[in-house]
């Protein structure tokens, strides 16, 4: 198992957001969490990030128990976030914004050519700073800042969020090439656009599991889906 | 200061014995354009606008990456004026050459900002670390503790010592080099060495910090962390460190700026030397937006030049009377100089862009809000 | 907090049912009463421990003149002014100086004639009502302006505010010839019911009023009865205003305060217009700083810029506040009680440690030199006489790491609820445990 998410408990404040939750991730595989909004989805990927750290069970990557562990350790060990929202540093240039997730040691200009060759609409807003991109672009800048990480894992949040439908079936086709190269851990309020990029899925209710299976078996349809994805 | 001109020109309420000479603010411009006045009043404020960049540059890096609005800052100033003086008037001798005086002003400087770097990241590691997941308020509360200890501890060292706490200590200003203490006449106007030498250093410090901000690859860590630094922990910097790093060299350099203040005899080591070095660093990462380097830089050339205009104008005028108020509103309103002015001045400037501009000049609406 | 304090209120409710309003405000106010006796009474334990045989000096050593417990009070109404806005709404104001500078100016200025169309014969509770108005104007600009801002940036230009008022103070050559130094109004002045004169009494260092026949019982110097007096004359005034503030506190008006502490957004998504809340308390805020400025002023028989409008004065309230309990009203007077037990311990005159140290160890041993030029005596003089301030702020960083709620909010912390509320109970609780 590459990434193993044990019974985990975690608090955002005085909330109780996840209620032990347990999910698997095998290398080369690729995941969705689906669920409705507020069901602790972005909560799990935190979760795993320890940037919002659970308080019981345990998350270990690559048979390491990184639970308490700093979040920056968790990253350097291979695991990647391209969040909700993008969260680009708005102030960097594109070009910083690929330096700056890039690990030190690694080859600052194959960085470039890889984000510039998955991408390479952002090519020509390399000195421009992120804040200025679109939507669109400033999610690609986001997956990119994921793939040149050189991260094992990658835990994508709603990268379809908020994007026009045409980007986001760009978007859609970057996530089904990236799949291929690494493993994915993803959260995606499109259901039909989850299902395609993933091989399982987990669904969360309330902060629990309740169902999970093969993303090929389930369709839109089906009434379990239907009751804990429609509002 | 309205008021006081309300009282004092009102005429019903209370005459004064001795009638200010006002003189209108047009005429005051005309005179500072001239280019005797012009020169002191630019090299002045350069010099000023050097030391408080200097100054303020670690208190906007630390807020910026780390939210902590540090009242120690002037602290540390005090405490590098005090150490820097203390070696030069130990190893400077009536008998030291020119050169040799710089040479040892420039090895203090060096040392003071090393130590001091390690003394901000061991404060920033014991006492600053514990309370960032607290409210904004208790780093306040902590660094102004930190304060309240340094400055009664430099105290009890000062007057053990024999030397006045309260007042400038008199003794570094003996090993100044003859050509920083020289006067030299500039069209007329008397301008002393050391501002030359402050307008150097200024620039290099400006120069230095932004080259490390904008092409070393840990500049680039501190300014992403400073936007967003979750984000920048997910991409696996460890900001904790980054944190230390940026407290201790923001130290670091508040102490360096005050190696320079204890040889100018406009300054000079003393405790209130904190208040003074905090207030100035305040208004100017306030003014320039809290947390941007831009804004630092703008804003302490803008109080530079307030703070040298205004005292430039202290010896040459009674008061200044404005045209344009003295037309709306009745009787003669004119400002009287007194030697609190450039100080009221800068607070003022403060209060003026707080109301225009509540996030200052290059400020993020966001940061330093709640 | 809030949410504890309603709890109790209706497990009270029950408890108090048969009994009358009277007892049930006596029984709801017993622990404020039991404080109020302990200050009233205080004077003449101090008197009366500190000028016993043998043991008299250890006393003086630890226990606070009566002169200092003034200050006490008055610094104490000032902390809990600024409690009531910056532990409350959770906004630090801090050019709170601002406030209790204008109090103070005011009533030295209108006693000396020095503020246009007041008589200088006004009476000096009306000086000090009149000088806490003006405060609070002050407060109500300062506030409509600050209150677009937020975290500090709102302290920022608060603290903006007071220094251009401390350097404008400094300046203003209206007030004479040496306004660096201040003003006085050598007479001082009576506090009491205005215009009767059987009902007020004359405070002041050195010039109160004292009552030998009364006080002369206890063997007393007549020094320490004007203290006394000034002590009692001013203490009933703070505690007018305490129980003001509080009231305010309980009031619909309070827990507004606190939503947006704890969660502005909050509170304006709820309907409530949060910029006229704070503007609100920020102007009752500075009312009672006002007064407290007025109160000092009057017993010091003047102002100065150093002990009205500086940073440090804001500071003492600060420090009152965050050692007594941040958000806690009360908690302020018992932090600036230690602050100033503190400064009285570590004093440089008679009464101080220094002095008593010097006192009980032989010469010899103080002149002896420990390392080079350092002698014992050296040592003492430089730690300990007169550096209350080092201590204070090494307590107040404890307090900071290890005790954010202060003195008060502890105690709250433990009993579940208010000390005025719980704190009875709980003691009948503990002492039924001991018995067992």
């Amino acid at each position: 198992m590459m990434l193993e998410v044990e019974n985990i408990d975690t608090y955002y404040g005085q909330s109780h957001i996840l209620e032990g939750v347990s999910l698997a991730v095998e290398e080369g595989e690729s995941v969705a969490l689906i669920g409705r909004n507020g069901v602790g989805k972005t909560t799990t990927l935190r979760s795993i990030l320890q940037l919002t750290p659970p308080t019981e069970g345990s998350i270990t990557f690559r048979g390491e128990d990184i639970t308490g562990m700093e979040t920056f350790e968790v990253a350097q060990r291979g695991v990647g976030w391209v969040p909700e929202e993008r969260r680009m540093f708005a102030h960097l240039t594109v070009d910083e914004n690929i330096e700056v997730s890039t690990p030190p040691e690694a080859d600052l200009d194959a960085a470039y050519d890889l984000a510039y060759e998955t991408f390479p609409d952002l090519e020509q807003f390399r000195d421009k700073d992120a804040g200025t991109l679109s939507g669109g672009q400033q999610q690609m800048l986001a997956i990119a800042r994921g793939l040149v990480g050189q991260n094992d894992l990658l835990l994508i949040d709603e990268p379809s969020e908020g994007l026009a439908p045409l980007i986001v079936e760009q978007v859609s086709e970057a996530l089904e090439a990236l799949r291929a190269e690494t493993t994915m851990l993803l959260v995606e309020q499109n259901f039909e656009m989850a299902m395609d990029l993933t091989d399982r899925f987990y669904l969360l209710d309330h902060g629990q599991v309740v169902e999970s299976g093969q993303s090929d078996d389930v369709s839109a349809d089906d009434e379990f889906i239907q009751r804990y994805l429609s509002a | 200061m309205i008021v006081e001109l309300f009282f004092q020109s009102g005429g019903t309420l209370t005459a004064l014995d001795v009638p200010l000479s006002s003189t209108p603010v047009t005429e005051v411009l005309t005179d500072a354009m001239d280019p005797g006045a012009l020169a002191r009043i630019v090299l002045d404020s350069l010099s000023k606008a050097g030391l408080y960049i200097t100054i303020a540059v670690g208190l906007t890096l630390i807020f910026g990456l780390m939210g902590v609005l540090n009242f120690a800052h002037g602290s540390f100033a005090m405490y590098g004026a005090y150490i820097g003086g203390v070696i030069m008037v130990v190893a400077v001798t009536s008998g030291t050459g020119d050169l040799s005086r710089l040479v040892i002003f420039f090895g203090a400087a060096a040392f003071v900002l090393a130590l001091m770097t390690v003394v901000g990241g061991a404060i920033e590691k014991k006492l600053i670390r514990p309370v960032y997941d607290r409210p904004p308020l208790f780093q306040i509360l902590l660094t102004f503790g930190i304060v309240l200890v340094l400055d009664e501890a430099a105290r009890i060292v000062v007057e053990w010592r024999g030397i006045t706490p309260r007042s400038r200590w008199e003794g570094p200003f003996d090993t100044l080099p003859a050509f920083l203490s020289a006067r030299y006449d500039v069209f007329g106007s008397t301008i002393r060495g050391i501002w030359l030498f402050e307008i150097a250093v200024g620039a290099v410090i400006v120069v230095g910090v932004y080259l490390f901000l904008t092409r070393t690859r840990y500049g680039l860590y501190i300014r992403a962390g400073s936007e967003d630094g979750e984000m920048a922990q997910a991409l696996g910097i460890d900001i904790r460190q980054a944190f230390t790093l940026v407290f201790g060299v923001g130290t670091g350099l508040a102490a360096f700026a005050g190696v320079i203040l204890m040889w100018d005899p406009r300054f000079g080591a003393s405790v209130p030397l904190t208040i003074e070095a905090l207030l100035i660093a305040f208004v100017i990462v306030i003014i320039g937006g809290l947390g941007t380097f831009k804004g630092t830089v703008v804003a302490g050339v803008l109080v530079g030049f307030i703070d040298g205009f205004t005292t430039w104008m202290l010896p040459n005028y009674d008061a200044v009377e404005f045209a344009l108020v003295s037309a709306v509103l009745p009787g003669e309103w004119a400002i009287p100089m007194s030697s609190n002015l450039p100080e009221a001045t800068m607070f003022l400037a403060l209060v003026v862009v707080l109301i225009v501009r509540p996030q200052g000049l290059y400020g993020i609406e966001e940061v330093g809000g709640h | 907090m809030v949410e504890a304090e309603e709890g109790t209120d209706v497990a009270k409710a029950g408890e108090d049912r048969d009994d009358g309003l009277l007892s049930r405000y006596f029984r709801y106010h017993r622990v404020h009463l039991a404080v109020i006796a302990a200050f009233l009474v205080y004077p003449f334990i101090y008197s009366f421990l500190s000028t016993a045989p043998v043991v008299g000096s250890t006393f003086d050593l630890f226990l606070p003149d009566v002169e200092t417990m003034v200050f006490v009070v008055v610094i104490g109404l000032f902390a809990m002014s600024f409690d009531f806005i910056s532990g409350y709404t959770g906004y630090l104001s801090f050019g709170h100086a601002l406030f209790y500078g204008i109090g103070a100016y005011f009533v030295i200025m209108a006693a000396t004639g020095l503020v246009p169309f007041l008589s200088d014969e006004t009476p000096y509770l009306l000086l000090i009502l009149y000088g806490a108005l003006f405060a609070t104007g002050a407060g109500i600009v300062v506030g409509l302006v600050s209150f677009r801002l937020t975290g500090v940036y709102f302290a920022m230009l608060t603290l903006g505010f007071a220094e251009l008022a401390n350097i404008f103070i400094r300046d203003w050559s209206y007030l004479g010839a040496a306004p660096e130094a201040g003003i006085t109004h050598g007479p001082g002045f009576s506090l009491g019911v205005p215009y009767v004169d059987g009902l007020q009494v004359h405070i002041g260092r050195l010039v109160g009023d004292s009552f030998h026949s009364f006080f002369g019982l206890f063997g007393m110097t007549e020094q320490i009865a004007q203290e006394t007096v000034s002590f009692y004359a001013i203490g009933l005034l703070v505690v007018v205003c305490y129980f003001a503030l509080q009231r305010i506190i309980h009031s619909p008006f309070g827990k507004v305060m606190v939503a947006i502490r704890e969660n502005e957004e909050r509170a304006k998504a709820v309907g409530y217009n949060t910029y006229w809340y704070k503007l609100g308390a920020f102007s009752i805020s500075a009312f009672f700083a006002g007064i407290a400025g007025a109160l000092a002023a009057g017993y010091r028989r003047g102002a100065s810029p150093d002990n009205s409008f500086d940073l440090f004065v804001t500071a003492d309230a600060l420090l009152a506040a965050i050692i007594g309990g941040f958000g806690t009203l009360a908690g302020s007077l018992y932090g600036h009680l230690f602050h100033e037990m503190l400064d009285d311990f570590l004093s440089t005159e008679s009464h101080g440690l220094a002095r008593y140290l010097q006192g009980i160890i032989p010469d010899s041993v103080l002149e002896a030199e420990i390392v080079g030029e350092l002698t014992l005596q050296v040592v003492i003089n430089g730690l300990l006489a007169g550096r209350a301030e080092l201590y204070l702020g090494l307590v107040f960083i404890f307090f900071v790491l290890v005790v954010p709620q202060g003195l008060l909010g502890t105690i709250r912390e433990r009993i579940g609820g208010t000390a005025a509320e719980n704190l009875p109970d709980h003691l009948r609780r503990y002492i039924r445990g001991l018995r067992k």
